[in-house]
């Protein structure tokens, strides 16, 4: 399995990095991971479906227990089939519907990148395994849906999908890591076998259904994956409706077993999986744009299998698995076939398309199957797994949350045939009901002819949605060894096509005659939200923008300015911690001060102090700083004298620079101080300032006394010959023994010169945009400057 | 060597052209010595960023100018330098920044090599950069005054 991931990490950086020379053959390199996994994974199939579970491990800290762990078990290679299946046909398919560009090798990078985050996903074992692929996903699903970055909305809908996603993965981790600490487990599996319980157990699972819900796009997280249409439409049928949008159905499914009967898990399911079917559904009768509702539709769809997946029952659960199927099967179908027709017309609106069927006949066909399949009308797949679904939800064990399970279950189908007949229809009919004088309807007889590859891909799929249904018996039975991996209780089902006359028979029927009802007498209708945002999307984005603005608030109200007011916040914290540091308890280790060791130091510290206190009586800013310098430098004397000779260098040289640069700052600014600011009277300065000199006096005589440990320096005296080679102590520490600080106070250092120099270049840059805007673009000093300063540009 | 506009004084000038050499080699000296002795990277790299900033205040924006030195550069190549060398002690198994030591014999003249030294000619051109980054914004400010007028 490693080897697998690591070939779609290598096609993916081989695609993004060949860049436009590699644009032409990327889509068709790309495909070669998922296709590789394909065939690998048909390998495993009758040892993984006859109960092997292969594990793969690889250790990555073990101090922290932190290892990946992948486990291929019966699910995982569903989801792997469907992962890489779908994925090398999206991107087979996408070859055509892109034809020439320059930028499809970023496409085929990311869109391979993704494919392998989900195979992590779908087969991780370990906790942290999972969320790690799980943000790769969120990632790579951000830069695709933001792939046309020129386009504003785009950028926003990429935007909204990450915070969403991204929160919610952040919940996700809070939850596998409370997991980790009370079930005393890193994998899945080791989690099931010894279930952990109580109240912190379930704040765990809650957290973890969060994470689910909003990548799973569920009310009240479903708003982004409308929006995510951005993408291209190859992207939008992989990621977001085949695949990435199951990565939260995957989680449900293999906790759902293990903890379904805890706590709220059941009720919180029930209640954001109905509450996403009936939105999605009523919202996709509300779309004119064929990607739209089916945008909607899919939140709907995926509400459902949320419900299903996440009941913990196992007649749920192998109707859920069956859903899984059937629906990446029929809805990348319809998401394919959209794009053909968009291709093709250059529209997506349904009120404008008509005379598909005579033009686009194999495309018409799939639409009708792989539609059919969704509203589930037998002989379709669909049909199947949703009479399954019924099947076991009218066998309640679970009482009142199975009930309202059922009951939420059959309204949403109802409006499931509702939609699906009207995208069907509003694709292939002829009628275009309610059209706007601005939207002329096409003209089948001008239209560009789709080549056969562009519509085999769609066809296939829609052709497996039938044959997979027509195959019914023994895709059960394949399906229920699958599902046993998830639960272990599963007896033996059969999935029929015919299960004869029965109450799941009776209700599909009643369903499928209230949609068709409810689609007739909706038909009329032409309304219409494309142009207002659901509630859901203005309540985020008012959080949104009401983030941004408290942050600016709080930067405006912490960051004046104004150096006065730093100084006074900086040093007032400075002594109240000190202080109440030393009222604490470090008071009685004061050591008495010795003043001086020789008539030299006695000089130095004179010397070093009156030159401070002169500061204050300076009335000029050079003076003072010349003052200061001075005091420095009788500071350099005081360490020579106390026998460190590394430091006195560092700090003349310091201090010297430090002057220079000083100075060449106050020749460009007044000669005089500024008066004080009103808000700090001389009496509050002196106060502030008397505090910290006698804090910290206080502080370096208590510290000096406090000594507990032995002095660690004479070790690195005894070392720093032999261990390091160098007889210079002071530096051995620094470059050997404490080097890593070293290196990270030299990454500062480094930082700070880049800020220097990309100011003055930003700066520099403003003025010339603002002689660009007053028309006096003097083209400020050319010749003989630019030609100097070339060097460093 | 660096021609004096009127406006700086010839003396400063003609000093500064011939100490820089010599503050350069004497630069060298203290980083290298610092191993065994007062000294190191740090400082050395200050002596020599001090240099630049002699030739700045000797002949203004073209004594820095004239050094044709992207301070950038030197700053990435300091501090690739330097985790250069603490990544290849991680390769060689031993803690970060952990030091080599080569010794060989050239005409009965031991000679010894540490890595870490190589450690401190990182930092020194790294603070070479550094400093010349701070004169170069002085050199750009002044470049502005004068398209100004």
């Amino acid at each position: 399995m490693i080897p697998l991931l690591i070939a779609h990490l290598v096609v993916a950086v081989a695609c993004l990095a060949a860049g436009r020379a590699g644009a032409r053959w990327a889509l068709p390199f790309a495909a070669l991971a998922p296709a590789a996994t394909f065939v690998w994974l048909v390998a495993q199939a009758a040892d993984v479906l006859d109960g092997d579970s292969p594990t793969s491990t690889v250790e990555w800290i073990p101090e922290f227990s932190l290892t990946i762990a992948l486990r291929l078990d019966g699910f995982g290679l569903l989801m792997g089939l469907i992962v890489s299946g779908i994925g090398v046909l999206v991107l087979l398919y996408s070859t055509q519907y892109f034809g020439r560009r320059d930028d499809l090798g970023r496409l085929a990078g990311m869109l391979v990148g993704f494919a392998g985050a989900m195979l992590g996903i779908v087969w991780a074992d370990g906790l942290l395994t999972l969320f790690v692929f799980w943000e790769l996903t969120s990632i790579t699903s951000f830069l695709l849906i933001g792939f046309t970055d020129k386009v504003e909305a785009a950028r926003a809908a990429a935007n909204r999908a990450f915070l969403v996603t991204g929160a919610g993965g952040l919940c996700l981790l809070a939850g596998l890591i409370i997991l980790t600490i009370t079930g005393d487990a890193t994998t899945i599996s080791e989690l099931a076998a010894d279930p952990p319980s109580g109240t912190l157990t379930n704040v765990a699972l809650v957290l973890l259904l969060l994470g689910a819900f909003t990548k799973s796009a569920q009310f009240p997280f479903h708003f982004w994956l409308p929006g995510a249409m951005a993408a291209p439409t190859p992207v939008s049928a992989y990621l977001h409706s085949a695949t990435m949008v199951k990565a939260g159905l995957v989680v449900v499914a293999r906790f759902a077993p293990t903890f379904a009967a805890e706590g709220p898990w059941r009720w919180l399911i029930v209640g954001a999986g109905l509450s996403s079917l009936l939105l999605g559904g009523v919202r996709a009768m509300r779309q004119q744009d064929a990607k739209l509702a089916l945008a909607h539709g899919t939140v709907s769809q995926l509400g459902f299998l949320m419900v299903l997946l996440g009941l913990g029952t196992s007649a749920a659960t192998y109707a859920g698995v069956a859903m899984l199927l059937a629906h990446a099967l029929f809805k990348a179908a319809l998401f394919l076939c959209v794009g053909v027709v968009d291709h093709e017309t250059g529209t997506r609106d349904m009120r404008r398309l008509r005379g598909l069927r005579r033009a686009l006949p194999i495309v018409a066909a799939s639409v009708t199957v792989a539609a059919a399949s969704m509203a589930a009308i037998p002989p379709t797949f669909g049909f199947v797994a949703k009479e399954k679904a019924l099947d076991g939800l009218l066998d309640n064990e679970i009482g009142a949350v199975g009930t309202v399970a059922l009951i939420g279950i059959a309204i949403g189908s109802v409006l499931t045939v509702a939609y699906t007949i009207r995208i069907a229809v509003g694709l292939l009919g002829d009628d275009a009901p309610g059209i706007d004088v601005d939207h002329a309807p096409i003209d089948p007889a001008s239209l560009h002819r789709p080549k056969p590859a562009f519509v085999a891909v769609p066809a296939l799929l829609a052709v497996s949605s039938i044959v997979a249904g027509l195959a019914a018996g023994p895709v059960g039975r394949w399906l229920a060894d699958v599902t046993t991996s998830l639960d272990e209780k599963t007896a033996t089902k059969e999935l029929k096509l015919w299960p004869g006359v029965n109450e799941a028979l009776l209700l599909s029927t009643a369903i499928i005659l209230a949609g068709v009802a409810l689609w007739w007498f909706t038909r009329p209708s032409t309304r219409t939200v494309d142009a207002r945002q659901s509630l859901a999307t203005d309540i985020y984005d008012r959080l949104y923008d009401g983030l941004l603005d408290g942050a600016r608030r709080t930067t405006v109200l912490t960051q004046s300015g104004s150096l006065p007011f730093y100084l006074a916040v900086v040093l007032t914290t400075l002594a109240a911690a000190l202080g109440a540091a030393l009222i604490a308890g470090a008071t009685d280790s004061i050591a008495s001060p010795r003043f001086s060791n020789s008539a030299v130091e006695f000089v130095a510290v004179v010397v070093t102090g009156a030159l401070a206190i002169a500061v204050l009586a300076a009335r000029t800013r050079f003076v003072a700083a010349v003052l200061l310098g001075g005091s420095g430098y009788g500071l350099a004397i005081v360490y020579l004298v106390q026998g460190a000779p590394d430091l006195a260098i560092t700090q003349f040289l310091v201090e010297t620079l430090t002057i220079v640069v000083f100075l060449l700052v106050l020749a460009r600014l007044p000669s005089d101080f500024l008066p004080a600011p009103a808000w700090a009277p001389r009496i509050a300065r002196i106060t502030i300032a008397v505090a910290v000199g006698a804090t910290m006096s206080l502080f370096a005589l208590s510290a000096s006394g406090s000594r507990t440990a032995p002095s660690a320096g004479e070790a690195y005296v005894a070392l720093s010959e032999p261990e390091a080679g160098g007889r210079n102590v002071v530096n051995v520490i620094l470059v050997d023994f404490r080097g890593f600080d070293t290196f990270g106070e030299i990454t500062v250092l480094a930082v700070a010169g880049a800020g220097v120099i990309n100011l003055v270049r930003a700066a520099r840059r403003e003025q010339r945009r603002k002689h660009i805007e007053d028309g006096t673009d003097v083209a400020p000093p050319e010749t003989e400057v630019d030609r100097q300063v070339g060097a460093w540009r | 060597m660096i021609r004096s506009e009127p406006r700086f004084s010839v003396v400063l000038t003609a000093t500064v052209n011939g100490i820089t050499v010599i503050l350069l080699l004497f630069s060298i000296f203290v980083t290298l010595r610092g191993h065994n002795a007062p000294g190191g990277g740090f400082a050395g790299g200050l002596v020599m960023g001090s240099a630049v900033i002699l030739r700045y205040l000797a002949a203004g924006p073209p004594g820095v100018r004239s050094l044709r030195i992207d301070p950038i550069s030197l700053i990435g190549a300091g501090l690739a330098l330097a985790a250069l060398v603490g990544l290849t002690s991680l390769v060689a198994g031993d803690a970060f920044l952990e030091s080599a030591i080569w010794k060989t014999k050239v005409a009965d003249i031991e000679l010894k090599v540490v890595s870490s030294s190589i450690f401190d000619i990182g930092v020194h051109v790294l603070v070479v950069g550094v400093v010349m980054a701070v004169i170069v914004a002085f050199a750009e400010a002044d470049d502005e005054m004068r398209g100004r007028r």
